[in-house]
């Protein structure tokens, strides 16, 4: 403006307007900044939200819709709980659960476990622990589907590598093992598939093989920020090194400890990849766990409105298990 | 401290490497030992494959003792998965007949490919949008996205597949379609990898940002031209770990897809195991070669991996 000062034109416009409302900044800074770049947060979001929405979110309530309808011929009819009610009654269910259940916790203690010793004996090392925590890694690329034909190939009857220390009487008595076709035992439990059969354990072992180098990571980075004064200390003071492990390195990566078994939990429950090539439920149902039966009711028997309540099912106890991995991670607290 | 328990500390210094490195080592072995085999059964003859005793290598003579020059390590394996036959009008002379590497493995690279980098443009998006505003709904959103990188692909998996029957039904790409398959793997993988890529872009100093914006930068040029560069192996790992999934993933790819000639890598492996039931170097092989390149992948872009596994995964 001609002939007035700058500083005058500053206390005209002070002076003009009193103090704004929080809605007139808002649009006065959409105005001068623009609407495209004010909502540059909303666009750079919408393309993630919207394939998410559809590929996650929108199966996900579909899922659930599903669950409780049932198919005759072309037409879904609305049924209630009657899926959920047959599913939960079904011997199959009841038997997969423990399964699941043997599974699991075979699963899980042995990968822990094994983690464990081998990121506590990487964390000694200095010289060449990259090479070794590469080499023990590549198991963890390889596929699922690979790792269990790799595992089945080793133990088919006769021909495999395995089989002649599987199939020898000595080793296991009385007249050998057989993953492919021996039976489980018969329970100690009525109703509890334990011991299982030897086709558990060996799924077991395949399963641990894979998740061990993801484990072994997350238990090694924990261990890193251990600090080492606190160890030394503590042996100064005549701890021994298994009491100094006890008591200080354990607790402090206790968090991890359960953020891996809850990963583990979950990847153990959904993994299918395996089951389907390693030993496909069997022998008989010996290994059929709860997502091969989600397989077989859904895909092979098309029995949409059950499968439906079983992945409801299955996505609770999911979700169950990842809201107390965010408890106990504290991850929340890191979204600032 | 006694002489002699002093001696006992020495030793034990001494030897502890040398125990801690042996112990490694054969844990090492361990979890080669199955990829070994798998090898050794790949490149071995159909008679030494079916021979009772199974051998470790078929590497014994006419009088049963063990003999290097007597090695009868062959290619069959490989030949039978690749089928070669000379072809003039390929540049390298021949062309790869098998229905694994003519179909199978090129549409798995395609549906990772497509799928890794598509992720890493919309997850770099969002991540950054996450990392650098603040706005109305940012915290349940991100809790959100956080609670679904855990939910599995196994219990949404049956209404994909309904889904893409009617997708299908409404004339829409659903069911055996290219298309799909890529989105559904984009939609699998990106709440990870925005995860990832968010806390990548946390742990770069917003002054730079600031500093660009007084000298007149836009947010997007910021972005493009100074956050994005100093986050690339976040993005990176965004990128190769959605491809090593892609590239694994078995249950989707053969449930969603019923074409043959759309079929991925990991059903190609399945459906061997049906077609070979004997020609356990062919299968062995198959395995060898759809492993190989993820594998050398890894080793080659590892501490990427490391990097981003410590750094952006779910941690204590």
């Amino acid at each position: 403006m001609f002939g007035i000062p700058a500083r005058f034109t500053y206390l005209m416009a002070t002076q003009a307007q009193a103090k704004p409302s929080a809605l007139q900044t808002t649009f006065r800074r959409i105005r001068a900044r623009g609407f495209f770049s004010h909502t540059l947060p909303f666009w750079l979001l919408l393309p993630a939200l919207l394939i998410i929405a559809a590929i996650q979110f929108y199966p996900g309530f579909y899922s659930i819709w599903l669950s409780f309808q049932d198919r005759q011929g072309a037409v879904w009819n609305f049924v209630g709980l009657r899926n959920f009610e047959r599913i939960f009654n079904s011997a199959a269910f009841r038997e997969s659960v423990g399964h699941t259940v043997v599974f699991l916790v075979g699963y899980v203690v042995v990968t822990i476990f094994a983690s464990l010793v081998i990121a506590l004996l990487l964390n000694r090392t200095v010289k060449l622990s990259g090479v070794y925590i590469t080499l023990i890694f590549i198991p963890w690329v390889i596929a699922d589907v690979i790792a269990g034909l790799v595992f089945g190939l080793l133990v088919v009857p006769e021909y495999g590598l395995f089989s002649p220390i599987l199939s020898n009487p000595t080793l296991f008595p009385p007249k050998g093992l057989s993953i492919t076709s021996d039976p489980a035992p018969r329970p100690w439990i009525p109703g509890f598939p334990f011991p299982p059969a030897p086709a558990m354990y060996y799924l077991i072992l395949a399963s641990a093989w894979r998740a061990l180098p993801f484990v072994t990571l997350l238990i090694l980075a924990a261990l890193k920020t251990v600090p080492r004064e606190l160890i030394e200390s503590a042996r100064i003071d005549g701890a021994s090194s298994f009491q100094a492990l006890r008591l200080i390195t354990l607790p402090l990566i206790l968090p991890t400890l359960v953020v891996a078994l809850f990963n583990l939990t979950l990847g153990g429950m959904n993994g299918i990849g395996l089951v389907f090539t390693l030993t496909r439920g069997g022998p008989g149902t010996a290994t059929e766990v709860l997502s091969f039966l989600l397989y077989t009711i859904g895909f092979s028997r098309l029995e949409f409105g059950r499968a439906a309540a079983l992945s409801v099912f299955i996505a609770i106890v999911n979700l169950l298990l990842i809201l107390l991995t965010l408890r106990v991670s504290r991850l929340e607290e890191r979204v600032q | 401290m006694t002489r002699m328990s002093m001696f006992g500390y020495t030793l034990r210094k001494r030897a502890q490497p040398w125990l801690t490195n042996g112990a490694l080592i054969a844990i090492v072995a361990a979890m080669l030992l199955p990829i070994a085999l798998t090898l050794s059964i790949s490149f071995k003859r159909q008679e030494d494959v079916l021979r009772r005793p199974p051998v470790l290598l078929p590497c014994d003579d006419a009088e049963g003792n063990f003999n290097l020059a007597a090695c009868r390590f062959v290619t069959e394996g490989y030949e039978r998965v690749l089928a070669p036959r000379p072809d003039p009008a390929s540049p390298l002379g021949f062309s790869l007949t098998g229905r694994m590497f003519s179909t199978y493995v090129p549409n798995t690279l395609l549906y990772a490919l497509a799928s890794s980098g598509l992720v890493f443009v919309v997850a770099g998006l969002a991540g950054y949008a996450f990392s650098r505003y603040r706005f109305p709904g940012r915290r349940p959103l991100l809790v959100a996205i956080l609670a679904i990188t855990g939910i599995p692909v196994l219990t949404n998996l049956l209404a994909l597949y309904q889904m893409a029957v009617d997708l299908r039904k409404a004339g829409i790409p659903g069911y055996d379609e290219r298309f799909f398959i890529i989105a559904v793997y984009v939609g699998l993988q990106l709440p990870f990898s925005i995860w990832i890529v968010k806390s990548f872009f946390d742990t770069i100093p917003r002054e730079l940002e600031e500093a660009a914006f007084l000298d007149g930068c836009s947010a997007l040029s910021a972005m493009w031209q100074i956050v994005v560069p100093l986050a690339m192996p976040g993005l990176l790992a965004a990128f190769l770990l959605c491809f090593v999934s892609v590239w694994n993933e078995f249950i989707a790819g053969y449930l969603l897809i019923n074409k043959r000639e759309l079929r991925t890598a990991m059903f190609g492996l399945y459906d061997f195991l049906s077609q070979n039931i004997i020609n356990y170097q062919v299968i062995a092989a198959a395995c060898v070669l759809i492993a190989a390149p993820v594998v050398i992948l890894f080793t080659l872009t590892r501490q990427i991996f490391f990097q981003a596994m410590t750094e952006g995964a779910i941690k204590g």
